[in-house]
């Protein structure tokens, strides 16, 4: 009874074959599958073998349905193209029996047909995936109306680092007011803020948008309304926002009533007026957006970029200096981008009058937005990245490719004598050759679709990585209709491609010695066996080309992960605030972090608690530049640009960073007291050579600090660097509005990080969280990049290896079955079974030898490439280039061995017998 | 009026499995019978498109029955013999009896 109860429900796995079946007949055929196999086989049989016969029949009907599906989908087809009138023709009845025939070979030997599938599989899944991601952030464009009439406007500057250029607000504004040929022109910037929820809070990614916005790109909300153009025309009087479908399906359950509910952006209430359509994720390629809100609400909004936030200063909106917004104009009917871009030449001479700084050099232009993908220089950057990924899995492919010709290869001289037959009784040579293609097409289907799953499954996994930002993004890698076209082409060019040769090489007319059945002929002839052989050597060499990539990851990683960063404080709990979005003036968040450390401290599980507006090796920096007295230089009349911290005086012993020389930041360093600040070492070796700076003078415009310390080195940016002048200055005496409580004791990091929460939440339940982590979630980030390589490299190499060992198996097997006589005879003449063994093991690693030379040759010449990428190993480690080799060739040991057991094991009387 | 057509041999294995089974015939009974009488094992794959082929031709009709908890809330297809159906299985019947005429059993193969 019990064994009944088991199997309520299909395995998954079987209703995902299920899918092969056509529509109607998937629940019947599971019903029947299910009833007959409770009534009759589960009470029969044991466990494992009802199993079997569970998943034979299942596997078994679905290929069967899948054809009679194809089947009928090409005759209606037919039907059609024909006006319907053909009835019953020949050709119809030949594909029929092609389709037939194909599925009952493939169902003849299961064991192949599942190697093939799988193979292909893997190669096809690879592909997908990283074509997901391509696709997600290169091809994919942004849902909007007629997008052939719309352009990216960019301040163009041969000088600026990123030579496209966003432009401010007032820019915006202006360019708006070129109604000549602009219908209207939209901006958009990016900015992160925090949402206050029951739980605390929740950072929230949103584009600030001209009021235009929608209407201008011709895009509909979901629910409710788009902006109304007068709802951005009054800084801070419409806090409105639209959201984004994602957003209200995750965070309010697809709830329709949330329009006109209200949602808190850093503390201020904004009303929701309109959900996006589901099409619309954002307007940056591959991140999804939460939320969007007019520009006007800017000061409210924006805290990244702006540094230290400044109360006095001039609203971001109005400040021409402050530039960070992307614009797209819609162009009017019959306006080319030259004309508008000569309509813009008149306005950029006007910038360039009223400030000259920023428009010197730069000009106005317009590129089809069609033509970009994330940004003209983004796009040149990315692009032989996306190719090197590309080229990776289809690498990949091309193995498990070469698996299935060398395969198919392999059958079809199997089959010699019986194509030879037919070709002899009179069958045309075109109509078998499409009787073989057939087969593979079949094949290649099948591996695409579990190809496409097993692409579901690695994007899964792949977004489980969080990149190195402080807020947690989330990538849109969905499976669209692009992807699904790209998989489906790419299993048809591999069904065609690699079915095509081997079925014309195993149709070619060769009738008499096949016929006469001479088994030197029959075993496909030197050429067949030179192509397989060359295959697997193809095989092995690109496998060890990805191997060693994977190897030198792994040990980039391995090394990246034991760098001294100059630091440490495992156990120590991180929390990020923003004050002056949460409405603290200066002075107000001096006390409150004050009062927020005492709080801190009387709780027992921490003993130490600093300040820092920034820790080492975050994302963000912040560099000033200093004149040093004494060593001014005309040439750099700013004196040196270095990074800059602020942090309070406990932060040194907390984080465990010597002082080398004069003394720490004390408690009288305030902001009354003279301003003092500490070097790092390579500061003071850079700038103060062979000299003490203890006591030496720096200054910025006006202001003038004095060195009172110099601190050991730590890692400022990046592990990798080399070590980096640092400031430090005293956070009393420097101000900054987005700051860091460190805090560690006896309690563990994340017990720490939650008292952080708790304590804070309880002093002012609206702060505004930015970031919430340990210490080592910290480090871990910095290891994304590292990790990430060596994950999908390893993959990759993992792969390849399984697959090359495959096909290496596969051919040694298969020439040890054409050979059986041959051993029989060596065994007979008194041959032991160790020297057949040989015998057939050299023929493989004959192979995997010269492959490896191949390989190692690829390998080495490719090394230049990577080593950019790699981190504390050289592109050509010698531990890899010999490791990798060995492991291959162990592998390919194992694979050979088997057979090579087999053959020996060979009965001679059997074998002489046989053939 | 029905198809003259001859029918394939698998056709004619669902149709007298239908017509044996009367009221019971479906997937997991029609299965059962063909491979208890003939020994050749029939997948479910196979008969629901040719059990489709059939009723457009007008030899079957079907109907569903509720769903049933022994298959997982799905409901099962019975088909039943139209006139048609029973017709063209006699036709067969009388073709292949008309040739095996005259012949005595054991006297048809030739070593």
């Amino acid at each position: 009874m019990s064994r009944v109860r088991d199997s309520e429900r299909l395995p998954k796995g079987i209703s995902l074959l299920l899918l092969l079946l056509e529509p109607r007949h998937r629940d019947l055929f599971a019903g029947d599958l299910l009833e007959e196999y409770k009534r009759f086989v589960a009470p029969t049989r044991s466990p494992a073998s009802a199993r079997r016969w569970l998943w034979s029949q299942a596997f078994r009907g679905s290929l069967v349905g899948l054809a009679h599906r194809a089947f009928d989908l090409t005759a209606s087809l037919r039907a059609t193209l024909s006006g319907g009138s053909r009835g019953g023709g020949g050709s119809m009845d030949m594909l029929r029996q092609d389709l037939r025939y194909a599925a009952r070979r493939l169902l003849a030997s299961p064991g192949f047909t599942l190697v093939a599938v799988l193979s292909l599989a893997i190669g096809i899944g690879a592909n997908t995936s990283i074509f997901t991601i391509v696709n997600a952030v290169m091809v994919r464009k942004s849902p909007m109306a007629d997008p052939g009439s719309v352009a990216d406007l960019y301040m163009y500057d041969e000088e600026s680092a990123i030579k496209f250029d966003p432009m401010s607000w007032p820019t915006y504004d202006a360019l708006s007011e070129l109604t000549s040929v602009f219908e209207g022109v939209i901006g958009y910037e990016v900015f992160i803020a925090s949402t206050q929820m029951e739980s605390g809070s929740d950072p929230v990614m949103g584009e600030l948008v001209s009021g235009n916005f929608f209407s201008v790109l011709g895009i509909q909300p979901a629910l409710g309304r788009a902006f109304l153009p007068e709802e951005d025309e009054v800084a801070d009087r419409n806090p409105v926002t639209v959201i984004s479908h994602s957003y209200w399906q995750e965070r309010f359950a697809g709830d329709p009533s949330v329009l006109g509910q209200t949602l808190r952006l850093n503390g201020l209430p904004f009303t929701i007026v309109g959900i996006g359509p589901e099409r619309l994720k954002g307007m940056i390629p591959g991140v999804v957006t939460d939320l969007w809100v007019p520009s006007m609400m800017l000061d409210h909004l924006n805290v990244f970029g702006s540094g230290q936030t400044d109360p006095d200063a001039i609203s971001r909106r109005q400040n021409p200096n402050s530039q960070s917004v992307f614009l797209k104009a819609r162009l009017r009917d019959g306006v080319t981008t030259e004309q508008a871009e000569a309509a813009m030449a008149v306005l950029a001479l006007d910038l360039r009058a009223s400030n000259p700084d920023d428009w010197e050099t730069a000009k106005l232009v317009a590129i089809p937005t069609l033509d970009v993908s994330i940004h003209p220089l983004a796009d040149k950057a990315l692009a032989p990245v996306a190719a090197l990924l590309m080229a990776v899995v289809g690498m990949l492919l091309l193995l498990a490719c070469t698996n299935l010709a060398s395969f198919l290869l392999a059958r079809g001289a199997d089959r010699k004598k019986e194509v030879a037959l037919r070709l002899a009784l009179g069958a045309g040579r075109g109509r078998l050759v499409r009787q073989l293609l057939t087969e593979t097409l079949m094949l290649a289907g099948l591996g695409g679709a579990l190809g496409v799953a097993l692409a579901y499954w690695t994007i899964d996994l792949v977004l489980r990585f969080q990149p190195p930002i402080a807020i947690p993004v989330t990538f849109d890698l969905s499976i669209d209709g692009t992807v699904l076209t790209f998989a489906v082409l790419v299993s048809l060019g591999t069904g065609l491609l690699f079915g095509l040769l081997p079925a014309l090489q195993s149709t070619k007319p060769d009738l008499a010695p096949t016929l006469k059945d001479e088994s030197r002929a029959a075993s496909g002839g030197r050429r067949g066996a030179s192509l397989r052989n060359a295959l697997v050597t193809a095989q092995i060499a690109i496998s060890l080309v990805l191997l060693i990539g994977s190897g030198l990851f792994v040990r980039s990683l391995i090394s990246a992960q034991s760098v001294d960063p100059g630091f440490s404080a495992p156990e120590a709990g991180i929390i990020g605030l923003e004050m002056a979005t949460s409405g603290y003036t200066s002075n107000e968040a001096e006390v409150a972090l004050q009062e927020l450390r005492t709080r801190l401290l009387s709780d027992p599980g921490i003993d130490q608690v600093a300040l820092a507006t920034r820790l080492p090796l975050s994302a963000m920096v912040l560099t000033n530049s200093f004149v040093i007295s004494g060593r001014e230089d005309p040439a750099e009349p700013d004196g040196p640009s270095v990074d800059v911290i602020m942090v309070s005086p406990e932060y040194f012993p907390l984080l465990g960073i010597p002082i080398l020389a004069g003394r720490e930041f004390e408690a009288g360093d305030t902001g009354d007291a003279a301003n003092v600040v500490i070097v790092s070492e390579e500061m003071a070796r850079r700038y103060w050579p062979g000299d003490s700076p203890i006591g030496a003078q720096m200054s910025r415009g006006e202001e003038v600090f004095r060195v009172v310390g110099v601190t050991r080195d730590t890692k400022v940016r990046t592990l990798g660097e080399a070590p980096r002048p640092l400031v430090y200055h005293p956070v009393a005496q420097r101000y900054s509005s987005m700051i860091s409580l460190v805090a560690t004791g006896p309690a563990s990091a994340s017990e720490i990080v939650l008292t952080l929460h708790r304590t804070i939440r309880g002093f002012d339940r609206d702060l505004v969280i930015m970031s919430e982590t340990t210490m080592s979630e910290h480090l871990g980030v910095m290891l994304f990049a590292p990790r990430m390589a060596a994950f999908i490299l390893g993959i990759a190499g993992g792969l390849a290896l399984l697959l090359a060992a495959v096909g290496l198996y596969g051919v040694v097997n298969y020439s040890v079955s054409r050979r059986t006589r041959e051993m029989g005879i060596r065994m007979s003449l008194g041959a032991d079974a160790a020297s057949v063994r040989r015998l057939v093991m050299v023929g493989g690693l004959r192979l995997v030898a010269v492959g490896s030379a191949i390989g190692l040759v690829l390998a080495y010449a490719g090394a230049r490439f990577v080593g950019s990428f790699l981190y504390g190993v050289g592109g050509t480690d010698p531990l890899t280039f010999l490791g990798v080799p060995i492991l291959l060739a162990s592998v390919a040991l194992a694979a050979g061995y088997f057979p090579a057991y087999r053959a020996s094991r060979v009965d001679p009387v059997q074998a002489l017998r046989s053939d | 009026m029905t198809s003259r057509k001859s029918m394939g041999e698998f056709e004619q294995l669902l149709l007298l499995a239908v017509l044996r089974l009367k009221d019971e015939a479906y997937g997991v009974t029609m299965r059962r019978e063909i491979e208890a009488r003939t020994g050749r094992s029939v997948t479910l794959g196979a008969i629901y498109p040719t059990m489709d082929r059939l009723e457009q031709k007008g030899f079957v009709g079907s109907s569903m029955s509720e769903p049933t908890r022994e298959r997982g809330g799905r409901s099962r297809r019975y088909f039943r013999l139209k006139p048609a159906g029973l017709e063209a299985l006699h036709r067969a019947r009388d073709s292949f009896n008309s040739m095996w005429a005259g012949h005595e059993p054991g006297q048809e193969v030739t070593r």
